[in-house]
């Protein structure tokens, strides 16, 4: 039960670290918060049974890594949108080449 | 008389209604296009719905524009920069042309349909992509069934129904063209709803989308608010995915008719 609880938080806690520097890394608070309660289970196990827990605080460190990060991004990062430069051009031809094809439609005047 | 009556004041509603008395030219809509997961809000793109009026020797037309362009942090891993376009006749929204150039993350798709509404049909040319990276083009005229539009103009012809007068259950089909293929996409009113926005608090029409004939929208879960105002300003919208819910939320609008 130990071992399959300090496999479980490690899991979560290097997909907590791997969320957290991607775009999506405001759901790395999920797998952070499942590697926190799994290594909490963990550290009741080992209490119990006298058994070692420096995995179970490296599941801890990775997950706090994690967050911090996340909070991080989460305070300063704010969302602006890239280089549009290429699509204004594109919406500005695209207005040009539209008024030849309408020239050329039959277009029924209302 | 009394039959005569009736009919003629139920020709007047349709014409009534058919008629666009809600959008405007340098009308601007922007909004914000996030991914929802247990509550976490992931913002994706910025979508802007623009309106203009282009002028021919013959005619004016309303131009309606959208625009999706993804924030920069995600430029790196999944670049979109799409471009959706219709061409309409301004008083009844009845499209002529329309043009769909969509670039994400690689891949590249042209679309544009030419509308003859006098002949039922639409001139159709798609540009993709190969393999090999060259750019191959496929012309074909489709025959459309009568008030078939695109998904642009649909969009803008959803805010021209008279809401007020609908009751909860009460839906409506539209013939939708996508893709070369005609859609039905069902519309149904689910009643009014306040709901906080960036524009403010606003009283809305809630109603649910689906299309019939497609995987995508399925279901009654899609659903589009309205504000319950003569603009008719879709303030947000949610859309079921495979995991989590698409949202779409309004950041702004300017040049509004009302």
């Amino acid at each position: 039960m130990r071992k399959t609880l300090i496999i479980l938080g490690l899991i979560c806690a290097t997909l907590c670290v791997v969320l957290s520097v991607l775009p999506l890394y405001k759901l790395s608070f999920i797998p952070a918060v499942l590697a926190l309660g799994f290594g909490a289970a963990a550290i009741y196990f080992s209490n119990k049974h006298h058994k070692s827990k420096k995995t179970i605080h490296l599941v801890f460190l990775l997950s706090i890594i994690g967050m911090s990060v996340s909070i991080f991004k989460t305070v300063t990062e704010t969302s602006e949108i890239g280089d549009t430069e290429v699509l204004n051009k594109k919406v500005q031809e695209s207005e040009e080449d539209s008024k030849e094809i309408l020239e050329e439609l039959d277009i029924e005047i209302e | 008389m009394k039959q005569l009556f009736s009919v003629i004041l139920l020709l007047v509603t349709c014409y009534t209604f058919s008629q666009n008395t809600t959008i405007a030219s340098g009308e601007k809509l922007k909004f914000s296009a996030t991914y929802n997961m247990s509550g976490l809000l992931t913002e994706l793109a910025e979508v802007t719905m623009e309106t203009s009026s282009v002028k021919t020797s013959k005619t004016t037309l309303l131009r309606l524009k959208c625009t999706a362009a993804t924030y920069s942090q995600w430029d790196g891993f999944f670049k979109i920069r799409d471009l959706y376009e219709s061409y309409v006749s301004p008083k009844y929204l009845t499209p002529y042309l329309y043009k769909r150039d969509i670039n994400e993350g690689g891949y590249y798709k042209f679309m544009q349909y030419k509308f003859s509404h006098k002949k039922g049909s639409v001139s159709s040319l798609k540009k993709k992509r190969n393999s090999k990276g060259e750019i191959y083009k496929k012309e074909k005229t489709i025959p459309i069934s009568k008030n078939v539009k695109d998904i642009v103009t649909t969009i803008y012809h959803l805010r021209n129904l008279s809401l007020d007068q609908a009751k909860v259950g009460d839906s409506q089909t539209f013939k939708v063209l996508f893709d070369n293929i005609e859609y039905s996409l069902t519309i149904s009113m689910m009643g009014k709803e306040t709901i906080s926005t960036a524009i403010g608090s606003k009283e809305c029409y809630k109603l649910g989308l689906s299309i019939n004939n497609s995987d995508v929208l399925k279901g009654s879960t899609n659903l589009l608010w309205l504000t319950a105002d003569k603009n008719k300003i879709p303030v947000y919208a949610k859309f079921k995915i495979a995991v989590g819910n698409g949202e779409l939320k309004i950041k702004s609008a300017t040049g509004l008719k009302y």
